[in-house]
């Protein structure tokens, strides 16, 4: 091989590293993704979701995660538009007006393989409060192997039984640091599950606590 | 063209290759390299093997904008040659499309050889290249001044050429034409030569294929040159190369094969091999063996909510460690030294995040104790749910 190919393969190697730093600098500040041609589609999809009344800042996250992990234009764009069709998707599920937070949780279950109709029971369980946490933690069960409906099972019935979002996500937590023990998923949930189902109220206690309350009880 | 002339020249090349193997990465990076070459010349005045030392040192600097890259060899051997060479380089990526890079450098060099007089040679490139992520293209040229004794020949080469990448695996073929005055080294080489012509014209075909492991590379080169104009000359050469990374700081690089006459830098063709040890000294090392590392991360729950996500990661000092996360946008979180680890800590509302490490410029992980999602990118991320 000639001096200056030896010499211009290595410089060359080198700018593939930096091109996304690079990027940074002479690009719009928003979306620092080296291909201008991607950049542009990006934008463009962004915008679409926005025209479409969906959030942006989740999609703009996704395009951050993408430069950071150093992918290619092509699989930025990929990702963010895929990310865009599920934003979608879960605002039809979660309908009918679901928060920023519920969105991005709807459309974070349905990555990890939560069930379409999953999302829909769990907004008919909670119609008139914030499901975002009861979501984020079936979609931690589930991608930590709990099966779907077995996890569901349980989130819900803490939910109709007037579970608090914060005892919802302590159960995860707790699963969670069981399984860093050694205890089987589903197994750990079970048994977290029962725990906060023991700390609340019996349905007829609810009823002495709330008599003017219709469905759910509101969280404490 | 001494023949003594001709071995420190070819000698100098080796060394100022033996760095070509460097990988992508947006760090500043100083490396030395010392090692030994034994070589020998090619052609019907061949003498016997020649024994060299070899001692490189290699600067690079890459900015938002542009790449710089510098190299300084000495080569001696004893009772033959000692001799001093420089190259400097640059590579700046076109701001309408960032596929596009333009890069140029000159080299320079000056001996002194004893009983075989001074001289030098300086030459100068400019290429354009179009580099995308599974393959590329470029097109260059270059001129060439070599004098000695105060004979002096010039020579200029034109080339192009495309690579592909299938997985670990890259392959390239370029084709050069090169013109020179410069007929001692066609005749070193034992190539038939017009006395009468004032320039020849020589073509070259090259296939090159490599495997990357990591650090780690193995390449295989071959060359069929093919005299175009004033020599019939006919040749190929085959050569490989290699690095062995042996650990953060150290690697073993090694060459053996032929190499065939390059005018533009006046250097003869021969046979050779070496051998050498890099050392990495930059602000942090270059890339090294270990491209994983343990990182577990642990949920500190904080009185009334919220907490702090803790992620640490078993790794030494001349690791490079990332870990960021949706919370901080992706961009890297400062990391600090606890008790033989490092760790990253930052302070979350409650709520659904995810976050990933890697070490070393490899792929991005889950830490250990989190859920695992996939990512969108052909790798994953640990989920956590901040109660």
């Amino acid at each position: 091989m000639s001096m200056n190919r030896v010499v211009s393969s290595l410089v060359a190697l080198a700018l593939a590293g930096v091109s996304a730093s690079a990027a940074f600098a002479q690009g719009p500040a928003v979306l620092p993704i080296a291909d201008v041609k991607a950049r542009q589609a990006v934008e463009r999809e962004i915008s679409r979701a926005a025209a479409k009344g969906l959030p942006t800042q989740p999609l703009i996250s996704k395009a951050m995660e993408g430069v950071t992990k150093q992918a290619s234009g092509e699989r930025i764009h990929s990702a963010v538009a895929s990310q865009a069709r599920r934003l979608e998707q879960a605002r039809d599920l979660l309908a009918p007006s679901p928060t920023v937070a519920e969105l991005v949780a709807g459309a974070d279950a349905l990555v990890v393989g939560v069930p379409a109709s999953m999302l829909k029971q769990i907004r008919a369980a909670w119609p008139r409060q914030s499901v975002a946490m009861p979501l984020d933690v079936l979609t931690e069960l589930v991608a930590r192997g709990v099966p779907a409906k077995h996890a569901l099972k349980q989130i819900t019935t803490l939910m109709v039984a007037g579970a608090t979002p914060t005892q919802i996500a302590g159960v995860g937590a707790s699963v969670q640091s069981d399984v860093a023990s050694g205890l089987a998923p589903d197994a750990a949930l079970e048994v977290r599950a029962r725990g906060v189902m023991s700390l609340l109220p019996s349905p007829a206690a609810q009823a002495l606590l709330a008599p003017s309350s219709r469905g759910p009880r509101a969280p404490r | 063209m001494s023949r003594r002339a001709a071995l420190w020249l070819l000698v100098l090349a080796v060394a100022q290759g033996l760095p070509r193997r460097a990988t992508a990465q947006a760090l500043p990076d100083l490396r030395i390299e010392a090692g030994y070459a034994r070589v020998r010349q090619a052609g019907p005045d061949a003498g016997p093997d020649t024994d060299a030392a070899l001692i490189g040192v290699l600067w690079r600097r890459p900015t938002e904008s542009w790449t710089f890259l510098a190299n300084a060899n000495v080569t001696y051997g004893r009772n033959d040659l000692a001799a001093a060479q420089g190259v400097a380089a640059f590579s700046v990526p076109w701001r309408i499309d960032e596929r596009l890079r333009t890069e140029g450098g000159i080299a320079g060099a000056q001996f002194s050889l004893r009983g075989a007089g001074a001289g030098g040679n300086t030459n100068g490139f400019v290429r354009q290249h179009l580099v995308t992520a599974a393959g590329g293209a470029w097109l260059g040229g270059g001129i060439g001044r070599t004098s000695r004794d105060s004979r002096t020949s010039f020579s200029n080469v034109s080339d192009l050429g495309i690579w592909g990448r299938h997985r670990f695996l890259y392959g390239s073929v370029s084709f050069a034409r090169q013109e020179s005055s410069d007929f001692v080294l066609l005749t070193a080489a034992g190539a038939p030569s017009d006395p009468s012509a004032s320039r020849y014209v020589i073509d070259d075909l090259e296939f090159v294929v490599e495997a990357r492991g990591g650090p780690h590379s193995l390449a295989l080169s071959w060359v069929s040159r093919r005299g175009i104009s004033a020599t019939t000359m006919r040749a190929v050469a085959f050569s490989t190369s290699g690095i062995l990374q042996l650990t953060d700081r150290f690697a073993l690089t090694a060459t053996a094969g032929r190499q065939l006459a390059d005018a533009m830098r006046g250097l003869p063709q021969a046979d050779l091999a070496t051998a050498a040890l890099r050392v990495s000294l930059g602000p942090k090392p270059l890339p090294v063996m270990q491209r994983s590392a343990i990182a577990r991360a642990s949920i500190e729950p904080r009185p009334g909510g919220g907490g702090d996500l803790v992620v640490r990661v078993f790794a030494s000092d001349t690791m490079l460690i990332e870990v960021a996360g949706d919370f901080s946008e992706w961009k890297p979180l400062p990391l600090h030294r606890e008790e033989g680890f490092l760790v990253a800590r930052v302070r979350l509302q409650p709520g659904k995040y995810r976050v990933a490490v890697r070490a070393n410029l490899g792929p991005w992980r889950a830490p250990r104790n989190l859920a695992r999602v996939r990512d969108d990118f052909g790798g994953e991320a640990g989920l956590l749910v901040i109660p």
